[in-house]
């Protein structure tokens, strides 16, 4: 049987793997937005778990209403990134030297 | 049910009058989208009647312990609508004089105060959450409809990826939280931490709790976490930097409050350590760092930061009078920016805005009336008596010193009198240097006659302290 | 014994697919291993008896989300070449926070993990508990207010993503053939009436 430490050690690996992936990618806004994914990702597989091993349906609306925040809050990263790339030809955020960071 | 639907109906009109507001907006043809402004001007004007008729003086949960009607939330709900509709007075004239108006701007504008007032009075972890991001999404596009300014779409972008971080943390941090309680509503979360829990518990609270405040932090914008708060607040236009540095710290308030006090008091002491080395380096970089800059948005962005610190002086002091201290400056500090951002706007004409210090020299000489408004802003900032911000300032330092926290008030005021400086280069520059040029300041009478009042509003505030701070007091009560 | 293999290779493969997502240069490559992330995360959930997620992060975020992502990385033509400076500049600094960050939240779990605080077994739930059908009335009941909240960030993200791609007046630029066609002499060519000069001697 799987245990909750091992889902929940799965889940802040991959929380590490985003955080080291928004410092190593500072420069392309694409994969950015990816690593917040893999975020919210890991955040959902500590709610599942939780919900799975005290069982509670709490966590799974919760993940559930994260699924949909994360998805409008994706439309409207896109939505930004279209905006930026319009105006700079470019989503390289070294090149955006305007300010200054 | 029926007394549920009572207690939100505030927020339940705002809903519906915001989509109104979005049809109506089709039909607006004139340029400046006239119809769309005043309809948005009159639904808060109706939303603050409304609380004032529906709230309860009592304490009452609603939807399954997911709302909750407090004093606190009341005030705090009347204070950001208020807030919100001069906001939107000052940016209707900044979006009037240098682009067209788009009207989804303002329904975006309803929608970002709907989820502040939603923040204002969660009572669960989940409601905080999704208030949280009504608020944040509608503030990131509302500083990327700006299309054609490279820094506007670039201070969105920032803005977005390192709030997108924040929620990430935030979540984290609210997942743990669950995950040992089993909960999701703050009531049970502090029954739970209050009913004792064993050592593996605690440090899976505690471990949640370090994430809880790293998002807290970021959204606050306290150092370390600063990073995002001077590029957005430079490369925003004016009209939105306002609207970011005036109701959303207030939301910011709520959000503290409901998680830190209503949640997780009992974790009092782990709490404190971590709110007290954000706050004095928030104080001591926010203080320093302003002192080198030549934008004035940017000044006054390491200034919020510096207030930051100071606001987060009454959370820790731990106790409902320290709160109540936050609660007042975090309220000053709303309108104090208000005005200075205001000013900017005032003195910017069509392409062209006034955000250098140097766009402030002889001010007195142009416009004798308004340089003194600025005057009495800017001391205010700085906290020299009688004015408001002095008071703020006095009830978080009389609070900390209360709980035995002296060094940590000698700190703070070192830190004011050093930041006394750069709010006092901007009166030098004013008073004591000759105008560039002598142009008559173009801006309509309805914008000089509210930042007049927005000037006399601190200036009287500060003779009568005592009323605002009663009203805070009898919030957190 | 069985489901402990399956749950090793499944979150070997969510590692793996992450770390890709991270690294690899090419978007388009790094929202492949998104994809492949959230279908072995889907397989986890399954065995954790969250069927009705499972089954929505494949419809929404594979079949939504990610196409959007790749749609977007297609459609605005990005130039690759300066994206791969800097990569290893900043790559150890990433690497030494994630290790910081795991040996502290390691140290969390082990402590969990060993002590057997939470190990105890879960037994499954019965097969006519419908999963999709208890989340929904959960949603509808308990958490109605939320559930209203959730449609207003939708309302908002459709506004702003409209408003702000939607291009009109003067931030089009393009060619109207239709306008190029009709035009008149007249528009272009102005006949001007002067005097002819003399010829100075």
């Amino acid at each position: 049987m799987i245990t909750l430490g091992q889902v929940l050690i799965l889940a802040a690996i991959l929380f590490c793997i985003s955080v080291a992936g928004i410092f190593i990618n500072r420069k392309n806004v694409i994969i950015l937005l990816m690593c917040i994914e893999l975020m919210l990702l890991s955040v959902n597989m500590n709610f599942i778990a939780f919900s799975h091993f005290l069982h509670d349906m709490a966590g799974q609306i919760f993940v559930f209403f994260i699924l949909t925040v994360a998805a409008a809050e994706s439309a409207i990263g896109l939505a930004i990134l279209v905006v930026l790339f319009r105006n700079r030809n470019t989503i390289n955020v070294e090149e955006l030297g305007t300010l200054k960071g | 049910m029926l007394p549920q639907i009572q207690l939100v109906i505030p927020e339940l009109v705002l809903l519906c009058l915001a989509s109104i507001a979005l049809v109506l907006d089709t039909y607006s043809t004139s340029k400046n989208k006239v119809l769309t402004f005043r309809f948005v001007q009159i639904s808060l004007l109706i939303v603050i009647a409304l609380i004032f008729v529906v709230s309860p003086d009592t304490q009452e949960y609603a939807f399954n312990n997911h709302f909750i009607s407090d004093p606190m939330s009341v005030v705090l709900k009347l204070v950001i609508c208020i807030i919100s509709l001069v906001v939107f007075f000052y940016s209707y004239e900044y979006l009037k004089e240098h682009e067209n108006v788009k009207g989804e701007y303002f329904v975006l504008g309803l929608f970002a105060v709907l989820g502040m007032m939603i923040m204002s009075s969660a009572a669960s972890l989940l409601t905080i959450y999704l208030g949280l991001e009504l608020l944040s999404l509608s503030l990131y596009s509302m500083i990327a409809m700006h299309k054609d300014s490279l820094t506007a779409s670039e201070a969105a972008m920032k803005y977005f990826v390192l709030g997108a971080l924040a929620s990430g943390m935030l979540l984290y941090g609210i997942s743990m939280l669950y995950g040992v309680t089993g909960v999701l509503d703050l009531q049970g979360i502090s029954s739970f931490a209050n009913a004792g829990v064993d050592a593996d518990m605690n440090i899976m609270l505690v471990f949640g709790l370090v994430f809880i405040v790293v998002g807290i932090a970021f959204k606050l914008g306290a150092v370390p976490f600063h990073m995002w708060v001077p590029d957005i607040y430079e490369g925003s236009p004016t009209a939105v930097t306002l609207f970011i540095s005036t109701a959303p710290k207030i939301a910011a308030f709520a959000m503290t409050i409901r998680l830190l006090s209503d949640g997780l008091q009992d974790l009092l002491s782990d709490w404190q350590g971590m709110l007290i080395i954000l706050s004095l380096l928030s104080m001591a970089v926010g203080n320093i760092i302003a002192i080198s800059q030549t934008n004035i948005k940017r000044m006054l962005a390491y200034s919020t930061i510096a207030h930051v610190g100071f606001f987060l002086l009454g959370i820790i002091s731990g106790t409902a009078s320290g709160y109540a201290g936050s609660m007042f400056y975090i309220i000053v500090y709303a309108i104090m920016s208000m005005g200075s951002f205001g000013m900017i706007i005032f003195l910017g004409k069509k392409g062209y805005e006034a955000d250098q210090l140097d766009d402030f020299k002889g001010l007195a000489k142009r416009s004798p009336w308004y340089a003194f408004i600025m005057l009495i802003l800017m001391f205010s900032m700085a906290g020299i008596p009688p004015l408001i911000g002095f008071w703020a300032k006095w009830f978080v330092i009389k609070e900390v010193v209360a709980m035995g926290y002296v060094w940590l008030a000698a700190v703070a005021v070192v830190f004011s009198v050093i930041g006394a400086f750069y709010y006092l280069r901007i009166i030098k520059l004013m008073y004591f240097d000759e105008p560039d040029e002598m142009l008559a300041i173009k801006a309509s009478r309805e914008l000089r006659l509210v930042l007049s009042v927005n000037g006399m509003v601190i200036l009287i505030l500060g003779f009568i302290p005592g009323a605002l701070m009663a009203l805070c007091l009898s919030a957190l009560s | 014994m069985i489901t402990q293999y399956i749950f090793y290779f499944f979150a070997a493969l969510l590692i793996i697919a992450a770390g890709m997502v991270v690294t690899v240069r090419n978007p388009v490559h790094a929202a492949l291993f998104l994809v492949l992330a959230f279908f072995s995360t889907s397989a986890v959930w399954l065995m954790l008896e969250a069927e009705f997620l499972a089954i929505v992060l494949i419809l929404v975020y594979v079949g939504a989300v990610m196409v959007l992502f790749l749609f977007v990385v297609m459609m605005l033509d990005i130039n690759l070449v300066p994206m791969r400076e800097g990569f290893a500049r900043f790559l150890p600094v990433g690497i030494i926070i994630a290790l910081l960050m795991a040996i502290a939240m390691g140290s969390v779990f082990t402590a969990i993990y060993f002590n057997g605080a939470h190990l105890d077994v879960v037994t499954p739930t019965a097969t006519d508990v419908n999963n999709s059908r208890e989340l929904g009335k959960l949603l509808f009941t308990e958490y109605l207010y939320p559930f209203e909240i959730a449609g207003a960030i939708l309302l908002v993200a459709i506004v702003a993503a409209i408003s702000l791609t939607l291009r009109t007046g003067r931030s089009k630029k393009t060619q109207d053939p239709s306008a190029q066609v009709s035009v008149k002499r007249a528009d272009r060519v102005r006949m001007v009436k002067m005097k002819s000069e003399k010829k100075s001697g």
